[in-house]
């Protein structure tokens, strides 16, 4: 058991981290973990031990959310129309700026980045933990990735 | 290829998710266009930024943590009502799996179809000529026969021995004809006997009453003209071998 748990633990509680925030992200963790152990003997094996995890994570992570959100009355967009941090200008560093407009996304365009792009979960895995289509899941990310760069501003990549 | 072509395909592209022809396209719109380029260097700089953000270590007391919530949780199930624990353990989340589901899905199915086939048998048992009606020939319907009173029957019974009579009479005047065509080859005797003998019984005839008596006499008379037309020995039984 407690080699599950160290194999786990930083993926699982970097997903809560980066879909509920720094504050509630232990707790969400600890949350999986619990509901992993207790239902491991009824893990039927009809996807990867990890998908089946990350599945819990993902759906902990969106229900914490969901209640906050009934306790805070705040919604996606009036998340998402937060506006930038003052800490955005004292820390210049583009990892920040990610954090930042990744905490400003909606729940449901954060879980596709933290899964595809930070986790690095193929389309196929992803649809299975947020139980969606493969043809899905690649629009909501094009979509979430669409909205990160309008939150960023120019990035100024030079990738091509 | 135009930029409303391309801007929703760039994820797929720098994603290495476009093959052959498609990535040509694309590649080849972005040497042109510095504003979908520009898009490209800024999502490409993103999906970087993003994989390349640090790995995130759990807390170090979180384990011990766990470990406290399990035990609490094994406590509160040994605390918890018999019932309560067999009510859990047939909740559908236990027991409706999509296997079950898929199961009884398909035992529904092979009885619906065993029912139907079933019913289908029943329906074979009937003899088709007690579903399919033969085809009659058209039979016209005999025109309706008009309603006898009681007083029209007692009329027809009286009238029935009159009847009788009559056709007894066409068929007597019918021999007599038939008879005076044969006479020809008769000899005088016979001729004077024949109708002397029908004289008689003609005669009979009118003395006798209506009904049976009438019919009596006719009956005689006809036999005698038969006899006699076909030359019976009887009708000439006193000429016998002079015919």
């Amino acid at each position: 058991m407690e080699m599950l748990y160290h194999q786990f633990k930083r993926r699982v509680f970097g997903m809560a981290h980066r879909i509920v925030g720094p504050n509630d992200a232990e707790e969400v963790a600890q949350e999986v973990f619990v509901r992993v152990f207790r239902g491991l003997a009824a893990f039927r094996g009809d996807s990867a031990l990890s998908t089946w995890i990350y599945r819990l994570t993902v759906n902990a992570s969106l229900s914490h959310l969901a209640r906050r959100g009934r306790r805070q009355e705040v919604g996606d967009e009036t998340l998402a129309d937060v506006p930038a941090a003052p800490e955005v200008s004292r820390d210049p560093g583009l990892a920040a700026r990610i954090e930042r407009a990744l905490a400003a996304l909606p729940p449901g365009y954060r879980s596709i980045l933290v899964l595809h792009d930070i986790e690095g979960l193929s389309h196929e895995e992803c649809a299975t933990i947020l139980d969606c289509r493969v043809g899905t899941c690649k629009s909501q990310l094009h979509k979430a990735r669409g909205r990160m760069r309008e939150l960023l501003g120019p990035i100024g990549g030079t990738s091509q | 290829m135009t930029c409303d072509d391309v801007r929703p395909q760039l994820t797929a592209y720098l994603d290495g998710e476009l093959e052959g022809d498609r990535g040509s396209a694309v590649r080849g719109h972005l040497r042109g266009c510095e504003a979908c380029r520009t898009t490209a260097n800024d999502e490409a700089a993103l999906r970087d930024g993003l994989r390349a953000l640090p790995t995130l270590d759990a807390p170090s007391g979180m384990w011990a943590k766990i470990q406290t919530q399990l035990a609490n949780a094994e406590i509160a199930d040994s605390e918890q009502p018999r019932w309560r624990r067999v009510l859990a353990r047939w909740s559908p989340q236990h027991w409706v799996t999509p296997r079950l589901a898929l199961a009884s899905g398909a035992v529904a199915v092979i009885f619906c179809a065993w029912a139907w086939r079933a019913a289908r048998r029943d329906h074979d048992l009937v003899p088709r000529s007690a579903l399919v009606l033969p085809q009659l020939p058209q039979v016209p319907v005999p025109a309706p026969t008009p309603t006898l009173t009681t007083g029209d029957v007692a009329t027809e019974i009286a009238a029935l021995p009159k009847a009788t009579s009559d056709s007894y009479a066409a068929a007597a005047a019918e021999l007599e004809q038939l008879a005076t065509q044969a006479r020809t080859s008769w000899s005088a005797l016979q001729q004077k006997q024949f109708d002397a003998k029908v004289a008689e019984l003609q005669h009979d005839i009118t003395t006798s009453g209506e009904g049976r008596p009438r019919q009596r006499a006719y009956r005689v008379l006809i036999r005698y003209l038969e006899r006699a037309t076909t030359r019976d020995e009887v009708a000439f039984a006193d000429t016998r071998g002079t015919p």
